[in-house]
């Protein structure tokens, strides 16, 4: 195989290119004119060997070529080891299926972004496309570093464009030039429930709807954590699209805390006529002694809601204990929580609580998530004096009364410029009979002054005509009494 | 040998060069991109491809695409990934409508024989993806070793065997015994400590590893070492939302001097009056358990109603059911139906669970003549 420069020969090759020839002919042969002609010898046993070892290993690549040809299994295995990754760049051999996680990283602690830790953020929406614009100005200003935030949306039985809204903005942001601004992971879960419970003001609060809205609510909320939670999670938050004001940085204040389950107080503005503000979410509240009395009397299905007059419990509402000047960091155990903004360790949902879509301890939804927590021994908070601000949506009452206040307004505006208009008239009626009154004066003062002059005439004239001046002194006496008037 | 030799050595490099670069060319179209002539194979692939996640930021139940030479920090921001959950379907024909199978277990210790019989559901395992949670204690260190070197020479073996996707938990609270040794882990006052923590195990590895693609899930103790084959399939044609099938233990009769079965988890019952009055009584912290004497309950016990040689098929209704293996439908598990860690009824674990799925109009049914069998100790 090997050409022949590894012989003796070859050197000796060299050695007439240097010009010593004729030293080396004389020493080893006759001088000949071909002295490199073909002389067959007998091969050395090293050079069979080495003959040997190169049949051996021809056969070895070709067999190998054809056992991979016959099994295409088997190149995946082989090939990587013996083409040094050359060959690797179709796509398979790239898939990683394997993954190894460690839960007792992903506790969650006081300081999580310190320790990077991962938040999941959970957003159910229905036909919410007129507060997404709001929501995501939330979510762009947050300061928790958003690489370390994963979203997850449910998006269901929505009526309207949210579906398109949501994925346009998300997308905004996924492909936003500033490195701060993109999130981690974002699922976006599309599931209908076939819900028949529609989501305006009216129907939403009434009474007789609660129970099944909110299991089928929860539902909603099950599926969406069941979908996206990771074993990389520390910490799961979830938030109402609907929220109007809170601080940017309500994430760390909750999580400085290190409580399981921790809420804020939900409160909302208010138009003047009603008051200018008032608590809003219900939900979050010590349990009481009427309300466990009341729960023994109820049926397994039944589920109590907060805020009806229905259902008279007086538990001490987290709401209603709100001092505007009070401390942000008090904090008040709670059993029942309210669904606007939880900030919860990953590790409760791991344990298994959840929402329950039946009556759990005759609660569900998010008062059910609080009761089982308690259950299960986590610690649940809600703080009383560090307040979010929920969107104002006027109820069909407060539409009706809104309806009323505006046709009073009209007609009370109609009334004033009715009354304004009369009082004008009154005025412009008063103040001609003052002119006229005046040009009676003027005109009552200048007959005086005529009949003065006259008199002097008269006088200077003649002293007669005396029957003529009395009805004049006569006239002339309102007029001295108009004159200091 | 030489006269090649020495044409080889005449020939003009450029054309050595050619030679060269077409042997590779060839070798490499041989070889490399295609896997041609098997048609499956590549299907499948594409299929794989298909459900690969771009980002390692995705669900555990997909494989995701390594991006190893590039660094986390320089990588483009994780998509918008949408998963339409309406179209995820649970039928009574999970191979031909390509629903997914989580198959989920709680490990302790490794058996080689459980890892031999997953390897042998003839499910598509590429439909297939595994969850495990192991607690972090020594024996759980060992656990993990032998399992993560199995699946390196399954996830590197034959395609056709690979599962889709792999996970390893480990657990973060200490088991409440160190022991598990039967006759010291069945005893009555460590069962409710035991089961608590083993129901708070399942949970944690449920629900971080459900994802959004999951349409069955399949839980299997790490001791069950034999089930037939078509396991998934079988379970799976009767549609039901929970179904069990009955657990039997192999071992040596003395008696008879040969190898015979006995039943092994009592877990799966219908409930009795007696039941339901001893509950009744109870504190309510207190649990019922199933096979003890001092709590005799009179339920009617799935392990006792088997016929060996009965019709598989035949299925029953339940209000219990054991874990050992136990196929459920994602959306039972989706509505939030979990294994209580805390007496729910005055049940708990996987009993608990047959009564929350209950609540949620969910019924659990059984196969007392369909067999799988528990690793005797």
């Amino acid at each position: 195989m090997l050409p022949t420069y590894a012989s003796p020969k070859k050197m000796n090759r060299h050695g007439y290119a240097n010009g010593h020839s004729a030293y080396v002919e004389k020493e080893s042969r006759t001088f000949s004119i071909s002295p490199h002609r073909f002389q067959p010898r007998s091969q050395p046993a090293y050079r069979r060997r080495k003959q040997l070892m190169v049949r051996l290993a021809i056969i070895c690549v070709c067999s190998t070529i054809i056992v991979m040809l016959l099994f295409p299994s088997l190149r995946s295995a082989i090939l990587p080891s013996i083409s040094l990754g050359l060959m690797s760049t179709t796509e398979t051999f790239q898939l990683e299926t394997v993954r190894y996680y460690d839960l007792s990283n992903m506790q969650g602690s006081a300081r999580g972004w310190e320790r990077e830790e991962r938040i999941l953020l959970c957003a159910p929406l229905r036909d919410a496309e007129s507060h997404l614009p709001m929501f995501f100005s939330h979510l762009r200003n947050f300061t928790y570093p958003h690489h370390l935030i994963d979203l997850a949306f449910l998006v269901s039985d929505s009526k309207d464009r949210t579906l398109e809204m949501l994925s346009q903005m998300l997308n905004d942001v996924q492909n936003d030039p500033d490195p701060k601004q993109p999130f981690g992971e974002i699922s976006v879960i599309e599931k209908d429930f076939g819900q028949k419970v529609n989501q305006d003001v009216e129907s939403r609060h009434g009474f007789a709807a609660q129970a099944s809205r909110r299991k089928l609510m929860a539902q909603a909320r099950n599926w969406l954590l069941s979908a996206a939670l990771r074993p990389t999670h520390s910490w799961v938050y979830w938030r109402d699209a609907d929220v109007e004001t809170a601080p940017v940085t309500i994430l760390e204040d909750l999580m400085r805390h290190n409580k399981d389950v921790i809420v804020p107080n939900v409160w909302r503005p208010l138009p003047d006529w009603l008051g200018g503000e008032q608590p809003y979410d219900l939900n979050s509240w010590q349990e009481s002694e009427t309300a466990l009395e009341l729960a023994e009397t109820l049926d397994e299905d039944a589920v109590i809601v907060e805020g009806y007059a229905e259902y008279a419990t007086w538990r001490p509402h987290l709401a209603y204990l709100r001092d505007p000047y009070g401390d942000p960091d008090m904090e008040m155990d709670i059993d029942g929580v309210g669904g606007v903004s939880i900030l919860s360790k990953a590790r409760v949902f791991r344990a298994g609580v959840h929402f329950p879509a039946f009556s759990f301890e005759k609660h569900a939804e998010t008062e059910g998530f609080g009761k089982m927590a308690k259950r299960m021994q986590f610690s649940v908070v809600g703080l009383p004096h560090y307040t979010i601000w929920h969107l104002y949506e006027p109820s069909v009452d407060d539409i009706r009364h809104m309806e009323e206040m505006e046709m009073e307004r009209i007609a009370r505006e109609k009334e004033e410029k009715e009354q304004a208009e009369r009082a004008k008239e009154i005025k412009e009626q008063f103040v001609d009979t003052n002119n006229q009154w005046e040009k009676d004066k003027a005109d009552i003062q200048n007959l005086a002054g005529q009949e003065s002059e006259n008199k002097k005439a008269a006088e200077d004239n003649s002293q007669g005509g005396t029957d003529a001046s009395q009805p004049n002194q006569a006239k002339a006496q309102p007029d001295q009494n108009a004159v200091p008037a | 040998m030489v006269p090649k030799g020495r044409s080889f050595r005449r020939s003009n490099p450029v054309t050595l060069l050619l030679a060269a670069l077409l042997t590779l060319g060839f070798l490499f179209f041989i070889l490399s991109p295609s896997r041609t002539g098997n048609t499956t194979s590549a299907a499948a692939a594409k299929a794989q491809h298909f459900s690969a996640a771009e980002h390692p930021l995705s669900p555990p139940t997909s494989p995701f695409l390594k991006q190893a030479s590039v660094p986390d920090d320089q990588r483009a921001p994780p998509p918008v990934v949408h998963y339409k959950l309406d179209s995820l379907t649970t039928s009574s024909d999970p191979v031909g409508n390509r629903e997914t199978v989580h198959i989920l277990t709680p490990l302790a210790r490794f058996y080689q024989g459980y890892w031999d019989n997953i390897l042998n559901l003839d499910y598509p395992h590429d439909l297939i993806s595994l969850g495990f949670i192991i607690p972090k204690t020594r024996e759980g260190n060992a656990a993990t070793a032998a399992l993560q070197a199995e699946i390196a020479k399954t996830q590197s073996g034959p395609e056709k065997k690979r599962f889709a996707s792999i996970t390893i938990l480990r657990q973060d609270f200490d088991p409440p015994l160190q022991s598990q040794d039967e006759s010291e882990r069945h005893k009555l006052e460590n069962q409710k400590a035991r089961r608590a923590a083993m129901a708070q195990a399942r949970n944690s590895l449920l629900f971080t590893t459900l994802g959004p693609s999951s349409a069955w899930i399949l839980w299997l103790d790490s001791d069950i070492v034999e089930t037939p084959p078509t396991l998934i399939q079988d379970l799976a044609r009767h549609d039901k939302p929970i179904i069990v099938p009955n657990c039997y233990q192999r071992y040596y009769n003395k008696d008879k001097g040969a190898m015979d079965v006995r039943p092994y988890d009592y877990n799966s019952w219908v409930d009795s009056g007696t039941a339901q009055n001893l509950a009744s009584k109870m504190g309510k912290d207190d649990i019922l358990l199933e096979g003890y004497s001092e709590m005799a309950t009179y339920r009617t016990l799935m392990a006792k109603l088997a016929d060996l040689n009965g019709d598989p098929s035949s299925i029953m209704s339940l209000d219990g059911v054991g874990g050992t293996a136990l196929l459920v439908k994602a959306e039972v598990h989706r509505d939030g139906a979990m294994f209580p860690p805390f007496p729910f009824y005055h049940l708990i674990e996987t009993e608990g669970f047959a009564r929350m799925a209950k609540r949620l109009n969910y019924q659990s049914y059984g196969l007392p003549n369909y067999f799988v069998y528990h690793y005797n100790e």
